[in-house]
């Protein structure tokens, strides 16, 4: 079942004149947990906003579960089949805990009591606290609850695990990686922490300035790229940075450290060929890939 | 749900307004002076009274209104920055649907507390007051209270909640300016519609500021759901 | 079937994952016939995503080691191979065993032995290494 959840084109919106995503392409497959990284202003929230239609979009099409959402109506539909977590984890002011649980519910056919239940068991959330007394941890918490225990076919989350504790976050991260597994639930979540990244996620998407600039399974992408240190007698050539598959170059001093793509094995040999007195291949991790793509050097 | 919401979020200051209402209202000095027994000119007084009502009425307009989308408190004057208003636009439901229960609700909370102000003042008055009369008097009073929940609406749409009183005040001075200068706007203006200094009870029922505060609701309703669902936050 | 996976390294995920598997076959840990847990099990357990426990498993049915029976699981292939591979482990102990106890016989002390070893396998790295940079 490789059906597309998520299908953005040609996406983008600008803020009083200024860009903010420029013709952004996003796809991301059923049951897939996708990790959306990028640095702080790169466009993650504005791409949330807009799969969920609380911004229109200058350009380009979105499609969730096929259908695009262009018309309220349509967005609206979506919505009953999505989970949201925000950034900074608002909630009602005048409602406690209890009183947010029951406002969400009617408006998801599908909400699972059973999850409900269990999740606020295993978070240990006070039902009655009203939710401005909640610590920033306890309301991201909540929120979560909301998100998960509805039955969404998708999740969409910003941060979701932005204030909580180590052994929150595994607790949360089990929680997806279960929903997952069970029900095929697809999760696209934006997050800084690369180390859960990588445990949960298989695919995952980095925006670098309102642009996509890697997307795809982390695990083949892993395969795909390679370190190549090369240290030369005197200053690298610059033809190092013509050669094909090379992704991103730095040199300092004598080495030069290269992020190859592709055809790692003939990229090598070409290296070779410019004489340098020592050639090493090594695996690339998230960080690396991350770090190389937006840091722009 | 979304009523139990609008009424969650309302409640306090529905009850903040009653309490207000009751304290005004039951103050002895106002008890006393509107006894028969004083012998103070009732004229005076009735003035008074009914100044001090027309201001209520608008006060509680103001206070009730809401959109249902803006609906952080009164803590922060930023603009578009309110996380609960993310939570609420990510449910399934339409702009409009959120801002008719939010505005909906409002509105029957102020037209409850109008009438039982209104019949208390009618109450109070020193004249007997006919059934008609008193029909007269509610409907104009309500009409007119409605054109000033439906701009309060209109700016709770627009504006952060500090910034709707405000907004608000400015436009009914300016309205109180204007209409003293310009006759025809005298004529329709609702400000002076629920006054029983320029109508009395007495008075044949002053059908254009009713017409007029019932038009510009109307309208001021369809522009607020209009910036609603352009709006992008 | 003791898995451990280490999410930060640049081996990919689901190799990890076939490498512990096919280790667990070769020492004996799990053989040939019995069940493998679930995909969910095993995400479960790891915490980690289930389409990556999924590509493991399927990497490891197509290259034969084991078998997805529809409607009751996976289990380990029934083949000679891994139990000729778990014989070679046995022998090679017991080889490096002897050769352990004729050190010990020359006079050496455990802690001396032990250096030996760590030195001997140092070495290999580095041969393997230099071998690897000499291509």
């Amino acid at each position: 079942m490789n059906e597309i959840i998520i299908a953005a084109d040609g996406l983008s919106k600008s803020y009083d004149g200024k860009p903010a995503l420029r013709s952004l392409r996003l796809e991301v497959p059923r049951g897939s947990i996708c990790g959306f990284l990028g640095r702080n202003g790169a466009g993650k929230t504005t791409t949330l906003k807009l799969l969920l239609g609380m911004l229109r979009r200058d350009a380009g099409s979105i499609r969730l579960f096929g259908e695009p959402i262009d018309s309220e109506a349509s967005s609206i539909a979506a919505r009953r089949r999505v989970g949201f977590v925000s950034e900074d984890k608002e909630l009602y002011p005048f409602m406690t805990v209890d009183q947010t649980i029951r406002f969400t519910r009617p408006f998801f056919p599908g909400w699972r009591r059973d999850l409900e239940e269990k999740y606020l068991d295993l978070f240990q959330l006070p039902r009655k606290k009203a939710v401005p007394k909640l610590s920033k941890g306890m309301r991201t918490q909540l929120m979560l609850v909301l998100a998960m225990a509805r039955g969404a076919e998708l999740l969409l989350m910003d941060e979701p695990t932005g204030g909580l504790d180590p052994a929150m976050t595994e607790d949360v991260l089990q929680i997806l990686a279960d929903l997952a597994a069970s029900d095929g639930t697809t999760i696209f979540f934006s997050s800084h922490q690369l180390a859960e990244v990588e445990q949960i996620c298989d695919r995952v998407c980095i925006i670098d300035q309102g642009q996509v600039v890697i997307d795809g399974v982390l695990d083949d992408l892993k395969s795909e790229y390679r370190r190549i240190l090369l240290v030369f007698d005197g200053t690298p050539p610059r033809e190092l940075a013509d050669l094909a598959g090379v992704d991103h170059l730095r040199c300092r001093g004598r080495t030069a450290s290269l992020l190859a793509h592709g055809d790692v094995d003939g990229l090598v040999d070409r290296a070779r060929e410019l004489g340098p007195s020592s050639v090493e291949v090594r695996p690339v991790t998230l960080k690396e890939l991350f770090l190389d793509h937006v840091r722009g050097e | 749900m979304l009523w139990y919401k609008a009424w969650l979020e309302t409640k306090w200051r529905f009850v903040f307004l009653v309490g207000s209402i009751l304290f005004v209202w039951l103050t002895p000095e106002w008890i006393t002076a509107t006894g028969v027994h004083s012998g103070v000119p009732a004229a005076r007084l009735w003035m008074a009274i009914q100044l001090g009502s027309v201001f209520l009425f608008i006060f509680t307009a103001i206070f009730l209104a809401g959109s249902g989308i803006n609906t952080q408190g009164a803590y922060t004057f930023t603009p578009g920055f309110h996380g609960s208003m993310l939570f609420t636009l990510s449910l399934p439901v339409s702009r409009r649907r959120l801002l008719f229960v939010r505005a909906g609700l409002g509105a029957l909370l102020t037209i409850l507390l109008i009438a039982i102000m209104a019949g208390y003042i009618l109450h109070l008055r020193p004249e007997a007051t006919s059934a008609l009369q008193a029909l007269a008097y509610f409907t104009r009073v309500i009409a007119c209270t409605m054109a000033v929940y439906a701009l309060s609406v209109l700016m709770a749409c627009v504006l952060d909640e500090m910034w709707q009183f405000t907004g608000a005040f400015i436009f009914w001075t300016a309205l109180f300016l204007v209409q003293s200068k310009f006759d025809w706007v005298a004529r329709v203006s609702p400000l002076r519609g629920m006054s029983l200094n320029c109508y009395p009870v007495t008075a044949p029922i002053p059908w254009a500021p009713i017409v007029a505060s019932l038009v510009f609701a109307g309208v001021l309703l369809c522009a607020s759901v209009l910036v609603v669902q352009r709006k992008e936050y | 079937m003791n898995l451990r996976i280490n999410f930060s390294s640049g081996v990919p995920i689901y190799q990890q994952l076939m490498e512990q598997i096919k280790h667990a076959v070769e020492t004996g840990a799990i053989r040939g016939g019995e069940q493998l847990p679930t995909i969910r099990k095993i995400a479960e357990e790891l915490t980690m995503n289930p389409n990556t426990v999924a590509r493991a498993y399927r990497e490891l049915e197509h290259e034969g080691l084991i078998e997805v029976r529809h409607g009751s699981g996976a289990y380990v292939a029934e083949r000679g191979a891994s139990t000729s591979k778990a014989a070679g482990i046995r022998k090679a102990g017991e080889v490096l065993r002897a050769a352990m106890g004729q050190g010990l016989a020359l006079g050496l002390s455990e802690s001396e032995l032990r250096r030996v070893f760590e030195d001997g396998l140092s070495r290999l790295q580095d041969d393997a290494a230099a071998e690897r940079r000499g291509n």
